[in-house]
This record gives structure tokens, sequence and C-alpha cells, in this order.
């Protein structure tokens, strides 16, 4: 039959666009980093070194005439760079801080929009729009809020008015970027207001799929609201839970735009991300084989989150089915 | 129509008082906090700077006076600059748009369709789509040594193929998912119907499939269109002048001009707005994109 000859033929035809440009520029990036990490590679080698380092790191040759050798250094001098160490602590924080947060205010506010009431729809949009703000920009406004001048920011003025209202002299002030402790509170806070919207949006589409019946069941049964939430749409809510929780979490450790707008990683590095650092190693010192290493240690944190992460809520779905 | 309207008559009267006035409560609430940015960069981009720095300035005409000079600043003397930045954000994101959906569409089709064995590696359909899914949550930095090599050697760095050829990169792992996860809640009978008429696989998807998958296709879209436009970490490494984006620009407001509050609030408005416009067009696509198959699961 030539329909089975052809479909042998389009089923490669279909699936090979995808694949090659994955394989060409994900694939194999991720392999030449792991070389570059390898070696003492830096910015301004000509253009021959640098081909023949890449292709020297496959080869597993050494290229000590050409600038490049392979070596571990990089991987030792991880161990000692006090900035890597709080990047990455600054970074567990983003990601364990923001991605709870992001839950249960997105949490909340599903719960709230899955209730009837007048004008739904229009709150349904009207939450969804930070997410469509450019990060870039929703970085800008909340330096605008932020900014601990009363005189040029909302936020401030606010704070200065109400603490006044509580019987204090000056009001309170909040030294958001200029103090070590509450610059990466800001930076979670704008990141939260803009992606707060996607937990919601998922959470609630997974709500309004829950059948009205078992509702009905748990409600005959003499559960309250409260009982009823805990025990019947968490539960159900717990794959769709596991993950938006993953996805958000992948995606902060990407953090860079918020930080690079808003403190430039300072106090010091207070806030620094690893991303920033990476890019900084890179681009501004030219430090290729560092830079790729530092990559690696993020790419190994993200898989270790992902992979203990599903282990965790693989246990925790089993429990939960074991002990319904 | 009618019957919701009853149900909600119902349940609205079984709702203790105190319930809803909280309902209402955090909903004014959110909604306050959602679009009071909103409203600030309006404001501010009409503002004096004098009126910035010596404000909080809340009510045009009551606490200040608005001016028109940024906006017009934007479109005049900067024109040039504004113009070319936003034509930049155009065609990257519109170009790795159309890659990313033509390819998603197709590699998504072949996976919901056809029955792939990668016999080295063991790899059935499944480890396939998870494989190409997987490849959406590397941390784009551990790119941003190698892509900048590769980038040099081949003259793309400041070009739109460059941007373009990134983005699609990027957004196609999200692509292939969404349309498999589609292509797979279509029925078979009416292709296969047509191929018993003769279509060949290649028309049945053209003809067939794809003018029924548009809710995917759109949605894909969208989320490679927002993706893109929105995107700065290879928008800043991978380009020097001519190809710079919005996001860039916006960004690198800080160090070229000083701070100036309302000229940054003017574009952000302007980066957003394109944005806002198709996400409330098109609301509906964004929640069936974004629930396509997690909530079957």
């Amino acid at each position: 039959m030539h329909t089975i000859r052809e479909d042998r033929l389009m089923k490669r035809v279909f699936l090979s666009p995808a694949v090659f440009i994955l394989l060409a520029l994900s694939i194999f990036p991720l392999l030449w980093s792991l070389g570059i990490s390898f070696t003492d590679m830096q910015r301004g080698g000509s253009t021959i070194a640098r081909q023949a380092a890449a292709e020297g790191i496959s080869d597993g040759v050494g290229f000590l005439g050409l600038g490049f050798e392979l070596t571990g250094r990089n991987y030792q001098r991880l161990l000692g760079d006090g900035r890597l160490h709080s990047t990455v602590r600054n970074t567990m924080m983003y990601v364990f801080v923001g991605v709870t947060a992001q839950y249960v205010i997105g949490l909340a506010l599903a719960t709230v929009l899955n209730q009837p009431f007048r004008g739904r729809n229009l709150a349904r949009v009207i939450f969804l729009m930070p997410m469509m703000m450019t990060p870039v920009a929703a970085a800008y406004t909340g330096r605008m809020f932020f900014d601990s001048n009363p005189l040029r920011s909302p936020l401030a003025h606010f704070l200065r008015e109400f603490g006044k209202a509580l019987g204090m002299e000056r009001g309170i002030s909040v030294p958001w970027f200029t103090d070590t402790g509450w610059a990466p509170v800001a930076i979670i806070i704008i990141d939260a207001w803009q992606w707060i919207p996607f937990m919601t949006l998922i959470l609630l589409a997974g709500m309004q799929a829950i059948p009205e019946d078992i509702y009905e069941a748990a409600r005959v049964d003499g559960a309250n609201v409260l009982q009823i939430f805990w025990r019947v749409t968490l539960p159900i809510l717990l794959p769709i839970s596991l993950t938006v929780i993953l996805i958000r979490g992948l995606e902060i450790f990407k953090i860079i735009d918020v930080v690079v707008v808003t403190t430039g990683g300072g106090p010091g590095s207070a806030t620094e991300s690893l991303t920033l650092y990476i890019f900084e190693q890179a681009l501004s010192n030219g430090n290729y084989g560092y830079a790729s290493a530092i990559a690696y240690i993020l790419l190994i944190l993200v898989i270790l989150f992902a992979t203990l992460f599903l282990m965790a809520g693989r246990r925790l779905a089993q429990g939960r089915a074991r002990s319904a | 129509m009618k019957s919701k309207g009853r149900s909600w008559l119902r349940r609205r009267s079984r709702r203790p008082l105190w319930q809803s006035v909280l309902l209402y409560g955090i909903v004014a609430f959110w909604c306050f906090i959602v679009l009071f940015p909103f409203y600030w960069l309006a404001t501010t981009s009409v503002k004096r700077p004098i009126d910035v720095s010596r404000g909080p300035n809340y009510m045009p005409y009551v606490d200040f006076q608005p001016i028109p000079d940024h906006w017009q600043e934007m479109f005049g003397s900067q024109r040039e600059s504004t113009e070319r930045h936003f034509r930049n954000s155009l065609v990257s994101a519109v170009g790795s748009t159309i890659l990313s959906v033509i390819i998603g569409a197709m590699a998504g089709y072949g996976l919901s369709r056809f029955r792939y064995y990668w016999g080295r590696l063991g790899w059935d359909n499944d480890n396939i789509a998870f494989w190409i899914i997987s490849q959406r949550f590397l941390p784009p930095a551990i790119f941003i040594v190698p892509f900048v090599l590769l980038y040099n050697s081949f003259g793309l760095i400041d070009t739109y193929a460059g941007l373009i050829l990134a983005y699609t990169m990027f957004n196609i792992p999200f692509a292939v998912w969404i349309m498999r996860d589609f292509f797979n809640g279509l029925p078979v009978d009416l292709e296969e119907s047509a191929r018993v008429d003769g279509a060949t696989r290649w028309q049945a998807f053209l003809r067939i499939v794809l003018p029924l998958s548009a809710p995917g296709l759109v949605a894909v879209a969208i989320f490679s269109f927002i993706f893109a436009w929105n995107e700065y970490l290879f928008a800043l490494m991978l380009t020097n002048f001519r190809a710079i984006t919005m996001p860039v620009l916006i960004a690198g407001q800080n160090n070229t001009r000083g701070i100036e509050w309302w000229f940054i609030s003017a574009l952000t408005l302007m980066a957003v707005v394109p944005v806002i416009v198709m996400g409330l067009l098109l609301e509906r696509f964004i929640t069936r994109g974004l629930t396509a198959g997690a909530v079957k699961g």
C-alpha cells in the first residue's frame, strides 16, 4: 500500500524540524558549554583558536598553544567563591519564598473567582493583566513603588501616613532597595505581583473541572466550608498544584530581569541571582570557562529541585490515596 | 443562559451576607493591587518632572496638570528610536511565533498520530514528548556562552534572524506540548475519511486538521508572541544596536539618560499595550491553552 510507505516518510517529516532545531540549538550548546566549563576559555581568542578549542574539547585534547587549556580549575574555584555562594542562597530564597507566596495567594484568589458573583468575568480578566506586562516594565514599576522617598512613591507615602495614623511620629519608612534584608523582599513581591495570575488561572481551571456532585455529597455528609476545602478541593487539586508549583519554581530559577532593573544585584550582592552572576562572568568579565561551570551548577540545582519535588509530590499523592 | 442566571440567584441567596462582603472585599482589593500600578504608569507618563519628584500626585487636573510632552517626545524627537525598537520587537516576536506555530503543530501532529520508536535510546512517543518539553525548563544561563560563540561565528549577532532563531528554539517545546494535547483530543475519523477519499496525509493535515485546531494554534501563537515580546536576557546578549528590542531599551534607560520616570512610564505603556490588547481579546484562548491537558489528568 502506498499510504504505508507515505506514512513512514511523513512521520519523519512532521517531527524532524522540531527535533533538528532542539538538537542544534539546545542539545549541542548544552554539551558544548559542558566542554567549555572544563577549559580556561576567555573572551578575545581568535576565531581559529575558538573553533580549535571547540573541536579540541570533543577530542578531549588540551590546547596549550592556543590559549585554552583543559582544566578542572573552574570547578575548584566554585568552592571558594563567596559571591557565588550568596547568589546560590539568593536564588534558592527567590524560588522557595516566591513559589510559596505565589501559590498561597494564587489559590486564595482562585477560590474567590470560583464563587459565583456579579462581575466575575471582568474580575478574571483584570486579575490576568500583570502577567502580560513585560517583566522589565514590571520591575521598573516596582522600582517606582518601592522607592523609599514618600515624595515620589505612593507606597512610601501611604506607609508614612499609615504609621502616623498609628501614632508613630515619622511614620513607617522601609529602606526597600538599600537594605540587604528588604531588597530581596521587594524583588519577590514584584515577581509575585506579575506571576500570581498564572497560579490563579490554572488552579481556577482545575477547580472548575471538579464536578458539583462531589461537593454535594460532602455537604450531605455534613462537612463545612473549611472541611470541604481541605478534604475535597485541595486533594483533587494536588496534581495540578504540583504542576504549577514546579513550573513556577523552575521559572524563578531563571530570574534576572527584575534584579537587573531594580537593584543590579546590590546592595553588595544581596539580591544577585545565579543567572545574573553567570551573565556578568560571561559578558562583563569574559570568563567563558568559569561562567559555564557556574551555569552547570545552576543546571544541577534545577534538576535536583525538579527531581526531589516530583518524588515528594508522588509520595504525597500516594499518602493521600491511602488515607482516603 | 437563562438557567445560569437562575442558579446564580439561587446560590447567591444561600450565601450569608458576611461571605458576600468578604468576597467583594477581596476582589476589590486585588483589582486595586493589579490596576493601581497601571494607573500610576499612565499618570506618571503625563506628569512634569517636578510633579514626579515633589509628589506623590495622584489625580490629574486635581493635584497636577497633565502634559503630553513625554508622549510627544517619544513620537517626535525620539521617534526614530521608538519606532526602530518597536519594530525590532515586533519582527522578532512575529517571526518566531510563525515558526513556532508551524514547527510545533507539525511535531505535535506527528507525536499524536504516528508511533515513533528511537531504537538506540529505547524512546517511544511519550519519552520524545517529555524530552521536548524538558528543554523548556533548562536554565537559559547555560546557553549564554555557547550562543555568544555560535552567533559570533555565524554572524548572527544583532540580526533579526538570530533573535528569531533563539526565540523559536525556546518556544518550540511548549508549542509541541500544547499542540500534541490538542490533536490527541481531536477525533481521527475526519482525517481518515478524507484519506479514504484520496487525500494525502499532508493534505489531510492542512485542509482538515489545522482548521479544526484553530483554538490550539491561537493559544500557541499568543504564548510564543508574549514570550518573545517580553524576553530580556537573550535580547540583551545577542544584540548591540540594530536589533535591540523594547525590553532592552527600557532596561537601558537607567544608564543612558538617568532615571526619567515619566519617559520610562510612557515607553513601558508602549511596550505593554500590544500584549494587553491581544491578551484581553484572546483571554479565552489563553485559559484553554494553559490548561490543555493539565486539567484532564
